[in-house]
């Protein structure tokens, strides 16, 4: 009696046990079911995982991977969004896992980061076969996407940061609104002349650098496109011209007071509070991609250019600092073949223009932009932000990360942070920070 | 506890293997539950430690190395410890006094107590993201609610999440906003304390103060304990808030919110540098281990239990 009883536990036990593990699995496979081969026969499904969720960009991606599906009868792409936030973590996890989707939006930066892991697939083979990939991007968006000779993905899109400055404003004060400031110097006296003060707050700021790009975009700007790393991957962090750059945002935050300066930032807003839409700020350094911003939420009648960068001096270079995004296939995806024809797809210059014509991103692929420059679907301003993106892109530079010093930005961070609270000098901080990131690379190699 | 009994008494009759055995089976969830999700990834993630695992394609055992950078080299480790450190210090006893403080508010006989203890109670069932989002916009520097408030009395409120000394004062503020959840728990408590006891006590002539003092405190001990053990291990895990208020695991201005588990976080989902995270978790663990020891170690000397203490 007791042993019968007994058996009877083991295996409620046991049932419990393949219950639970059932029931942990299920979740699994309604996130990553790829390897489906369809219902119509030989067809192969791929799964292909992005992070546009909503507006131009998924309309866009529908409606091009129907194109797709529908023009051939081989393979089926199924569209997989997954939130900005866990898209690569989850991408992580099923890499880990062994089961991976079969084609993903990336980050252009971190390219080599992830062929060194193997989380993503060689692509050489298949690239190899073209008569002439390299042609179709811009050259510093096809570097980043080898890994020891090989290539791990292709570009889709990319940005640039660029001056967006307010013509009425421009016009008001008697400046000419078709020459933007070309030199630091020149930027200078434009913000004085736009610059409005009334009593102790401001009516209008002229320009302030760090509305909208980081430090370390002028520090670029200054030292001839040098990043924090240089081409070999020597922390060049520490530079005379780099010292100035911080020296230059110091003197225009003390010019402003950064009391100003973090209440206005905690007010700014999106949309229709926007500072730049509402007139508060006249001269605006940023990310191209804000032409959809103000496309959307700016009045009819809203006057503004764009323009390169300024140089840090009469000759130096309107340097710019761009990222984007590629096509990758993680490590594991079952029909990387399938796959890398869709990417071809993806990539091809009638779906590039199709899709920047759609999103306003400026694409990877260089014919693609310039088609874009005269499209007739284009207004004027459309136009002039195409022709300003293929100019700009020719003295952009993509800062992949380090393969040495892949979280050093923290520490560099941290140390411009303490500068621009005043604990300490431009030299000072990136003293501070080359040591910091030396150590950190020496602690990798 | 079946177990200890096994090996007590060598020999069990058939009934009490049986009893045992039904034992062990109405504790099987969590014996299996516990040994799949938290032991074997406990002890993978201590062999991990050991290595340069990166997830996807190295594993190579490589000694103490980890931990050797970590407390030689790593900066931002010291950074980490430092800030996570501060916010368990002003967190755990500032959420345990002011959820005390208003437990007993609401344990009073007024009309309609009810609906103030829903309301005090509603910002513990809210959590996450939005509540964040919505603290960023309180905390803002000119016209966020809070500094509005700090206006009325004429008191010019700081930069909040701007400024790196006041980052983790408004985090450790935005969370003391939450302790409904343990209010919650010292009202049931405060309820079973038996009236008589106050009776008598005013009946001596013991002012309201005394008898919080001496009766109500003494008999909430055993909650406060628990709460202060739960909460301390808590807090060593802050994250999401960090993460969050920083857009995407930017550390906040100065690093000054890199906490333990964002550092953490960083090294091993951007860094790749997955067998460093794990070192740095086994580290975390022992911390918290031992504080949990101290803390149960100092218990006696101050937690009061109704019936004696059962050792």
């Amino acid at each position: 009696m007791v042993k019968r009883k007994k058996s009877w536990l083991s295996l409620t036990i046991t049932a419990g046990t393949a219950l639970l593990l059932a029931a942990c699995g299920g979740e699994n496979e309604e996130g990553t079911g790829s390897e489906g081969t369809g219902d119509d026969g030989d067809k192969v499904s791929i799964e292909f995982w992005s992070f546009w969720g909503s507006g131009l960009r998924r309309d866009a991606i529908e409606e091009i991977i129907e194109d797709f599906n529908t023009s051939q009868d081989e393979i089926e792409v199924e569209y997989v969004y997954q939130p900005w936030g866990d898209i690569w973590t989850k991408s992580l996890a099923s890499i880990a896992a062994g089961d991976p989707p079969d084609v993903i939006v990336q980050d252009i930066n971190s390219v080599q980061q992830r062929a060194e892991a193997q989380q993503s697939t060689n692509l050489q083979e298949y690239i190899s076969q073209e008569d002439d990939m390299e042609s179709l991007f811009y050259p510093h968006l096809w570097e980043t996407v080898f890994y020891e000779e090989n290539a791990y993905a292709l570009p889709f899109n990319t940005d640039t940061q660029v001056l967006f400055y307010n013509k009425d404003a421009f016009e008001e004060v008697g400046l000419d609104p078709e020459t933007p400031p070309a030199t630091w110097e020149e930027l200078e006296e434009y913000a004085r002349a736009l610059d409005v003060q009334n009593g102790d707050s401001w009516e209008r700021i002229g320009f302030y650098p760090l509305w909208n790009l980081g430090s370390d975009v002028w520090a670029l700007n200054a030292d001839n496109g040098v990043s924090w790393f240089d081409e070999e991957g020597n922390v060049t962090i520490n530079t005379p011209e780099k010292v100035d750059a911080l020296e230059w945002i110091l003197e225009w935050q003390d010019y402003y007071g950064a009391n100003t300066i973090n209440s206005y930032e905690a007010e700014f807003g999106s949309g229709v509070a926007d500072p730049f839409i509402s007139g508060l700020v006249s001269i605006r350094a940023q990310n191209i991609n804000y032409y959809t911003n103000l496309l959307e939420n700016a009045p009819e009648d809203f006057n503004f250019g764009v323009a390169p960068l300024p140089e840090y001096e009469e000759g130096s270079g309107n340097w710019s600092w761009g990222g984007g995004f590629v096509l990758e296939v993680p490590y594991g995806a079952e029909n990387p073949e399938a796959s890398y024809e869709f990417m071809k797809y993806l990539t091809s210059t009638e779906v590039q223009e199709k899709f920047g014509l759609n999103s306003f991103d400026i694409m990877a692929n260089q014919e693609a932009n310039t088609n874009l420059i005269s499209h007739p679907d284009l207004d004027e301003e459309g136009q002039m932000i195409y022709e300003m993106a293929d100019r700009n892109l020719e003295s952009t530079v993509i800062t992949p990360v380090p393969l040495t010093a892949p979280d050093f930005s923290s520490l560099v961070n941290g140390e411009i942070d303490n500068m621009m609270l005043g604990n300490q000098s431009p030299e000072e901080a990136l003293e501070a920070a080359q040591a910091s990131v030396e150590n950190l690379v020496e602690q990798n190699e | 506890m079946a177990v200890a009994t096994i090996k007590q008494k060598k020999k069990m009759s058939k009934k009490q293997k049986k009893d045992a055995l039904w034992g062990l089976f109405f504790v099987s969830p969590f014996i299996i539950g516990f040994v799949i999700f938290m032991l074997g990834p406990m002890l993978f993630s201590f062999y991990g430690s050991f290595t340069n695992y990166n997830l996807t394609s190295k594993m190579d055992f490589i000694g103490f190395n980890n931990f050797r950078r970590m407390f030689n080299q790593d900066e931002l480790f010291w950074k980490s410890l430092y800030n996570t450190g501060y916010y368990v210090l002003f967190n755990v006893p500032l959420t345990a006094i002011g959820s005390v403080l208003l437990a007993v508010l609401l344990n009073q006989q007024v009309r309609g107590m009810s609906v103030f203890r829903t309301i005090f109670y509603l910002p513990a069932i809210l959590s996450g993201v939005a509540v964040y989002v919505l603290w960023m916009q309180m905390l803002s520097p000119t016209s966020g609610l809070v500094n509005t408030i700090l206006a009325w009395i004429g008191v010019q409120g700081p930069a909040w999440l701007f400024d790196p000394q006041w980052t983790k004062p408004a985090l450790i503020l935005m969370k003391l906003w939450s302790v409904g959840g343990a209010m919650l728990l010292y009202l049931a408590t405060l309820q079973n304390v038996p009236t008589q006891l106050y009776e008598s006590a005013e009946i001596d002539g013991a002012s309201a103060f005394k008898r919080f003092r001496h009766i109500t405190l003494p008999l909430i001990t055993p909650i406060i304990f628990y709460d202060v053990v739960t909460s301390t291990i808590g807090a060593f895990q802050i994250f999401q808030e960090a993460y969050v208020m920083t857009e995407s695991g930017t550390n906040g201005p100065a690093n000054s919110l890199l906490f333990y588990n964002l550092h953490m976080w960083n090294k091993a989902f951007v860094a790749f540098d997955m067998g460093y995270a794990m070192a740095m978790s086994m580290v975390l663990f022992v911390i918290v281990l031992s504080l949990t020891f101290v803390n149960l170690k100092l218990a006696p000397r101050w937690v009061h239990y109704g019936g004696g203490r059962s050792e």
